[in-house]
């Protein structure tokens, strides 16, 4: 039972990684600088709320550091000054001069300001409740030290010493010991804030590292998985390629071993002397001719398509009129049509501009798509359609002349239209039914196509058929006059 | 002869005597005959804000400064403030108000002090600033001052129903122009 489970997890597992490298292997390889730019995109998302997230929590110490700092700095001061206006004035107490008296006087009363000053700036911060409470209790205090500090300061000033001491001692000590003690209170009431304040920027550093840690974390995930994404498409990519490859080498040692096979027995049969007479022979030889020619057509096939990328410079570019192209490819395919019993259905727009290019190529390109509406056409509906009209290119710069070869055949699956044109690609229906071919075909074909200055495109329907169209771009007239009527090698018409 | 002689001898005082207070008269005065150029200033009696007292006689000021009274209606005792000996506000004031000399001033206080008719000595103090900043740090002080001298911390009696800045306020000091600038420097 374990092991059922097991087998069907696996199958499971092996369907979703299928599904996920069909994906790559699609997507990516179009949209490797989209995927980068997107993860780039998340990366700096990412970072800038990282970033804002820091800034916060610095903003939050600061805002920490000074108001507690600050706060503790006004408690201070106001305890500094509060000693400084009692100092004072017992200081006038030591002396009977009243000029120094006075000078002491003052200093009370200047540090009484710092005090009633930092006071009211208490007040008027405080906010919360017991600290409103404690800023009116410490005002109140205050406010009775002073006039009681006031009337000391007269007794002394008056000369009355004994008087000014027995005030003092009766109801300025009891009153300042009030002001002190909410003064420390103030204090408290301060580091309790600076706790609570310290303790939430604890918190929300806390909070800023996980969500960095986390952000990070998914960041490198993210850019991991982007990375391995891509080098995944890429080894799908290679992969992909080498199969191809080794599937053509499959496909070409078959299609040689084939003629070969034939040749070699052919051969046999006349070196032992079982074949007789003028009839056989000339059968055999004709046999042999057949095959040497399929197999020279094979090689050269495969020779093009090696040579094709550099082969543009020895096309010879001369005018070509649509019939001078179908006649030729009519003539080139006749073999092979008339043996398959193919009929094939020829319609020419009348008036069709001429085109440029080099005729053997556009025959090689036109051969291969008769070739494969031979191979692939339906076995009941023997049919070829070889059209000939006018059209506008894709971009609408120019007029173009389409030759459309077209089957009722098989047709070709619609995920699959975006492969027939890769190199050494063979549709895997098409292998099953061991349908013999190299893959090459169409990509040469499209290469020629290419080489012209035009398209080659496709369009198909399962069962119903496949229509592929050449498409060259049409000479205007006065191309046509100022042209010499011999053919001479020529580069490509710039478009 | 004997009798005569101390006649005599009593005229000749008092012509003397005389002929100093008229000197004195003369300086604390606005630009008189005598002297048509000098300069006179009021002489501002001040008490602390607090003070419900606003008018004074020139008979009820000068029992204060003497020291004859010694609390204020409101049962505050008075403190007198005065500026030191030689200073040109005193000798104003005991021109204008005590109408006698220094040491007459400092026997008449030595012997209130010693009989108790007199609490408190005055306060003397050696500026102006220091006399306006005593009266305002003590409740029951008052004190004189030029009017250039006063500001909002203190309050300024009217004598005899006259401000110093009324015509015929009597408590005037005359003032030279090198006293001016040793008054700023003073200040």
């Amino acid at each position: 039972m374990r092991a059922r489970k097991k087998t069907e997890t696996g199958a499971n597992t092996g369907k979703l990684v299928q599904a996920l490298d069909r994906i790559i292997g699609t997507v990516l390889p179009q949209y490797t600088a989209l995927v980068l730019v997107l993860v780039f995109c998340v990366v700096a998302i990412v970072g800038s709320f990282v970033m804002r997230d820091l800034e916060t929590a610095n903003t939050s110490a600061e805002n920490m550091y000074r108001v507690s700092v600050q706060g503790l700095l006004q408690v201070g001061e106001m305890q500094y000054f509060a000693q400084e206006t009692r100092r004072a004035t017992l200081y006038a107490l030591t002396t009977n001069d009243s000029n120094l008296q006075l000078d002491y006087a003052d200093q009370t009363r200047d540090a009484d300001r710092q005090v009633t000053r930092a006071i009211a700036d208490y007040r008027h911060e405080a906010d919360m409740p017991g600290q409103v409470e404690l800023a009116n209790r410490l005002s109140r205090d205050w406010a009775e030290y002073l006039s009681i500090r006031d009337e000391v300061l007269a007794s002394i000033l008056e000369g009355s010493t004994k008087e000014a001491v027995t005030l003092d001692l009766s109801g300025g000590v009891p009153s300042f010991e009030r002001v002190k003690q909410d003064l420390n209170e103030v204090r408290q009431l301060y580091d309790q804030q600076a706790s609570q304040r310290l303790a939430n920027v604890v918190a929300t550093s806390r909070r800023s590292a996980l969500r960095l840690i986390g952000t990070l974390g998914f960041t490198f995930l993210l850019s991991m998985g982007a990375v391995w994404a891509i080098q995944r498409s890429r080894m799908l990519g290679a992969i992909q390629l080498a199969k191809l490859q080794m599937d053509f080498v499959a496909s070409v040692s078959h299609e040689l071993r084939t003629p070969l096979a034939v040749l070699n027995s052919a051969a046999d049969n006349i070196a032992d002397g079982l074949v007789t007479g003028k009839t056989e022979i000339q059968r055999y030889g004709a046999m042999i001719r057949n095959q040497s020619r399929q197999m020279n057509e094979l090689v050269e096939q495969i020779l093009l398509f090696a040579s094709a990328d550099d082969r543009s410079e020895r096309y010879v570019f001369e005018p070509l009129t649509v019939n001078q192209i179908l006649d030729a490819v009519e003539k080139s395919t006749k073999e092979l049509v008339d043996g398959s019993g193919v009929v094939i259905e020829r319609r020419v727009e009348p008036d069709l501009p001429p085109v440029m290019g080099d005729l053997p190529a556009i025959i090689l390109c036109l051969r291969n798509l008769v070739g494969n509406a031979v191979k692939y056409g339906s076995s009941e509906n023997k049919w070829i359609g070889l059209t000939a009209s006018r059209g506008v290119s894709a971009n609408r710069t120019h007029e173009e002349v389409l030759i459309s070869v077209s089957d009722r055949g098989m047709g070709i699956d619609r995920l699959e239209l975006a492969h027939i044109f890769d190199p050494f690609y063979r549709s895997p229906r098409v292998v099953n039914m061991q349908i013999h071919g190299t893959g090459l075909g169409l990509s040469l074909a499209k290469r020629i196509a290419e080489t012209m200055g035009g398209d080659l495109t496709v369009v198909s329907e399962i069962s119903v058929g496949s229509s592929f169209t050449l498409h060259l771009p049409a000479l205007e007239r006065n191309e046509v006059e100022m042209r010499p009527a011999s053919a001479q090698p020529t580069s490509l018409p710039q478009r | 002869m004997t009798r005569f002689l101390k006649f005599v001898a009593g005229l000749g005082l008092a012509a003397v005597l005389l002929a100093l207070v008229s000197r004195e008269a003369a300086r604390c005065a606005t630009p008189t005959s005598a002297n048509p150029d000098a300069i006179t200033e009021p002489l501002a009696i001040i008490v602390n804000r607090s003070n419900t007292i606003s008018d004074l006689s020139t008979a009820e000021l000068r029992h204060i400064f003497l020291g004859d009274r010694s609390h204020w209606p409101s049962g505050r005792r008075i403190t007198l403030v005065m500026r030191e000996p030689g200073e040109p506000e005193r000798k104003c004031m005991l021109h204008d108000l005590y109408q006698m000399s220094e040491s007459d001033l400092k026997n008449h206080f030595l012997h209130g002090l010693f009989t108790g008719d007199i609490l408190v000595s005055p306060k003397i103090l050696a500026t102006a600033v220091g006399v306006r900043k005593f009266v305002f740090n003590v409740p029951g002080a008052i004190g004189y001052v030029r009017l250039s001298d006063v500001d909002g911390s203190v309050k300024v009696l009217r004598v005899d129903e006259l401000l110093p800045d009324d015509r015929g306020y009597r408590l005037k000091l005359e003032i030279s122009g090198a006293k001016q600038d040793a008054r700023a420097k003073e200040n």
